[in-house]
């Protein structure tokens, strides 16, 4: 196991393929509800699309997921952000990066891409307000080169959000 | 069977043991280590006492090196005595310790005070589940489908199979020294995984360096360790709090503060170092930083530091003179009519009118400020290359000179200790020497008498040490280079081995009053008394000064000989100058203190 960079570019283990297809093979039978998954030939980057949950600020609103799975998945996190137009929300960036620690930190190699789908939704649905992050304009600046969100070292908004 | 009695019962017993343990361990201090607090360290008050019990305390030491056998050791003393006191396994104690930052009583307290909430809070589960009762089960990892027996779980019961244990401890491990905290991997569960966990699953590698990581945790995450700052040295110092000095001696030399974890600087305090640190840094970099951030207090002188955005400054105790930084008149001739708080008409005003041209000023008062952190710095700095320069010697010396010295004096080198240790005197005479130049820096000028007194006992140190330095380096020489006859050269050692022992008197007791803050001296002229006290002690190294009258009882006539500081101190006729080794002595004394001749 070398230390190089970009592990995103790399293949992904044996382990984490053999654990993907038995998360497809989950999805396609248990699908969360609000997401939509086509299964393509790339097992390494989902596309996901959310629909805003009946009765919150997002209702009928949809947007779409671009998750990335690691070599070392899923003993690490997946990359998951939204890809532009991010919906608006006070823990979300435009850029698409999304605030939540379980994608992060908190991440356990017992979840799943569906169970973190589950708490995204959650967090939409308990927006009280459709607006950026205040640090938006300068985070997305310095996100300009491309870096990835798990480079950030996040300081977690309140979860009351 | 009540759970209730036996605690209380364990409580007790635990408390007994633990009061054993210290007073076992330390005996000058039988206190709890634990709310010991800050007010620890400068107990230097008593500083008159003449006794010998202060040489008793001074050999007393109130801190101990570890290796890394010894860091071991009593961390494994430490988890062995929770898991007997609170009956729980090795690695449960461990994860507690960890958490409490490895303090046993802190632990005992927590615990006994509510179980339940303690083992919430750090994951230690009271009642095992077992893992669900099939032949087969699913990984919560990899989700694959293993035999029941080749999974493993951890109090929780939450299944994992080996390899992804082994992969999720791996991961942790190579993360940081936030593996000892880590959880089941199921999201909705918080039980600890721990060290018997990694011993049974992680690879060897894996293994050494969580426990390396453990190792350092009980060092750097607990209240009375620290690491010996010295680079390259793998030692860690165990302080006892609340007993006295905080400079410590690792054992690889090395002196250092074991609060501020800087280079040993008695008599000066941490916040002192840390200001003069700050300061030198500031003024090599740009020698032009005082003249934007320091001028003299209009009153007393003294280098003030402008640190904020406002232009009112309050000079520091016991000055406290209150002025603006731009015009450097006192404030009470400013408020919302000079500008507010960031500004000063009455400062722009007159220079418009020309009243006075500010560069000039700015210089001149630049110039004052700098003279005199200039004459300080200096002196400072050369003190620290004469304590290099005597520690290279002092290395020559023990790797051969000593060895030579025997031969040209048949003398067995255990009889040279004396030069030895004169030797460590003067390293040690120039480290305190040093920061009693950042001590006079940050002195008031208009504290006449302390300021006098402070340079008056400066000035006798320097010239007591300058007196030992020549006759350990210069008069060894003569020994060095011919055979000479004994009588000489037990002279020699009488006349370095009492000025080794006076001037490390002297020395002792210039720390402690500047430690005391020279409080012998009022602000006042009423020092007769009390400087008497701080100057018997002193007073040996007054004749360490040149010109010494050449007749038998030589009195040191104030008057008569030096001038510095123009005090005759009235002890005159209180003491007497040994003819043989020119210590000085208190006229009760019939024989020298330092060698032993009659008067
Ligand atoms: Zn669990
Ligand atoms: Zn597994
Ligand atoms: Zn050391
Ligand atoms: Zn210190
Ligand atoms: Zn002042
Ligand atoms: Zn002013
Ligand atoms: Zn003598």
């Amino acid at each position: 196991m070398t230390s190089s960079s970009v592990p995103s570019r790399k293949v992904l283990s044996k382990i984490a393929s053999n654990r993907l297809q038995k998360e497809v093979m989950e999805w396609q039978t248990n699908p969360p509800a609000g997401f939509k998954y086509k299964v393509n030939d790339s097992l390494q980057r989902w596309i996901i699309e959310v629909t805003g949950a009946p009765g919150t600020l997002y209702t009928g609103e949809t947007y779409q997921l671009q998750v990335d799975f690691p070599e070392h998945y899923p003993m690490e996190a997946p990359q998951v952000i939204f890809i532009p137009p991010a919906p608006l929300h006070p823990h979300i960036y435009s850029n698409g990066h999304i605030c939540l620690d379980i994608l992060y930190d908190s991440w356990s190699p017992a979840m799943t891409v569906s169970s973190v789908c589950i708490s995204i939704l959650s967090m939409l649905s308990s927006s009280p307000a459709k607006e950026r992050p205040a640090d938006n304009d300068r985070y997305v600046r310095n996100c300009r080169n491309g870096r990835s969100p798990k480079e950030t070292r996040w300081w977690f908004h309140d979860d009351k959000v | 069977m009540d759970p209730e009695e036996d605690m209380h019962d364990a409580r007790g017993e635990s408390s007994q043991e633990e009061e054993d343990f210290y007073s076992e361990g330390y005996p000058s201090d039988g206190e709890d280590e634990d709310d010991d607090g800050d007010d620890a360290g400068y107990d230097f008050v008593d500083n008159d006492s003449d006794d010998p019990s202060t040489d008793v305390r001074r050999l007393q030491q109130n801190y101990t090196t570890l290796n890394e056998e010894n860091i071991s050791q009593r961390q494994a003393d430490d988890i062995n005595r929770v898991s007997t006191v609170l009956s729980i396994k090795r690695w449960e104690a461990c994860v507690l310790l960890r958490h409490y930052n490895w303090s046993v009583s802190k632990v005992h307290d927590e615990w006994f005070a509510d179980e339940e909430n303690v083992r919430k809070t750090v994951g230690l589960l009271e009642k095992h589940i077992e893992m669900p009762n099939k032949r087969e089960l699913t990984c919560g990892i990899c989700f694959e489908n293993y035999p029941r027996d080749t999974m493993k779980a951890s109090p929780c019961g939450h299944p994992f199979c080996f390899s992804c244990w082994r992969g999720y401890i791996s991961t942790s491990i190579n993360d940081g020294p936030g593996c000892l905290m880590l959880r089941c991997p199921d999201p909705t569960c918080r039980a600890a995984v721990g060290l018997d966990m990694v011993d049974s699953m992680a690879s060897r590698e894996d293994r050494e360096k969580y426990a390396r990581y453990l190792r350092r945790s009980y060092v750097e995450d607990n209240r009375k360790t620290k690491w010996c700052p010295a680079p390259g040295c793998e030692y860690a110092v165990e302080f006892v709090m609340g007993s006295g000095s905080y400079d410590v001696c690792c054992k690889c030399s090395y002196s250092f503060c074991w609060n501020c974890t800087e280079e040993a600087h008695r008599p000066v305090d941490c916040g002192t170092v840390a200001r003069w640190i700050l300061k030198n840094s500031a003024e090599s970099e740009n020698m032009n930083w005082i003249l934007a951030n320091s001028k003299p207090c209009p009153k007393c002188k003294r280098p003030i530091e402008k640190n904020q955005g406002c232009m009112h400054i309050t000079c520091t105790p016991p000055c406290k003179f209150e002025f603006c930084w731009l015009c450097l008149g006192p404030w009470t001739e400013h408020g919302e009519r000079t500008g507010g708080f960031y500004a000063c008409n009455r400062y722009e005003s007159a220079k418009q009118e020309g009243a006075y041209d500010e560069s000039e000023r700015r210089r001149e008062m630049a110039k004052n400020s700098l003279e005199r952190y200039t004459h300080y710095y200096e002196r400072w700095a050369a003190n620290q290359s004469s304590r290099q320069k005597a520690l290279t010697d002092l290395q020559a010396l023990q790797n051969e000179k000593l060895e030579k010295l025997s031969d040209r004096q048949s003398q067995p080198e255990s009889q040279l200790k004396f030069i030895t240790d004169a030797w460590l005197q003067i390293v040690e005479c120039r480290r305190v020497l040093k920061w009693t130049y950042a001590y006079g820096f940050y002195l008031h000028e208009n504290e006449h008498a302390k300021r006098q007194f402070f340079e008056y006992l400066q000035g006798e140190a320097e010239s007591g040490l300058e007196r030992l330095h020549q006759c350990a380096e210069k008069e060894l020489q003569v020994y060095l280079e011919a055979e000479t006859p004994l009588k000489d050269f037990n002279d020699f050692r009488t006349k370095l081995a009492g000025l080794t022992s006076v001037t490390r008197n002297y020395f002792e007791n210039l720390v402690r009053a500047l430690e005391s803050g020279l409080n012998d001296v009022g602000p006042s002229n009423s020092q007769a008394g009390s400087n008497q006290a701080a100057c018997s002690k002193s007073s040996s190294s007054k004749s360490l000064a040149p010109g010494k009258s050449k007749s038998g009882k030589s009195r040191t006539g104030g008057a008569a000989t030096s001038s510095r500081s123009g005090s005759s101190r009235g002890m005159d006729d209180s003491i007497w100058t040994c003819d043989s080794c020119t210590c000085t002595n208190p006229k009760s004394n019939s024989h020298c203190q330092a060698c032993d001749r009659h008067r």
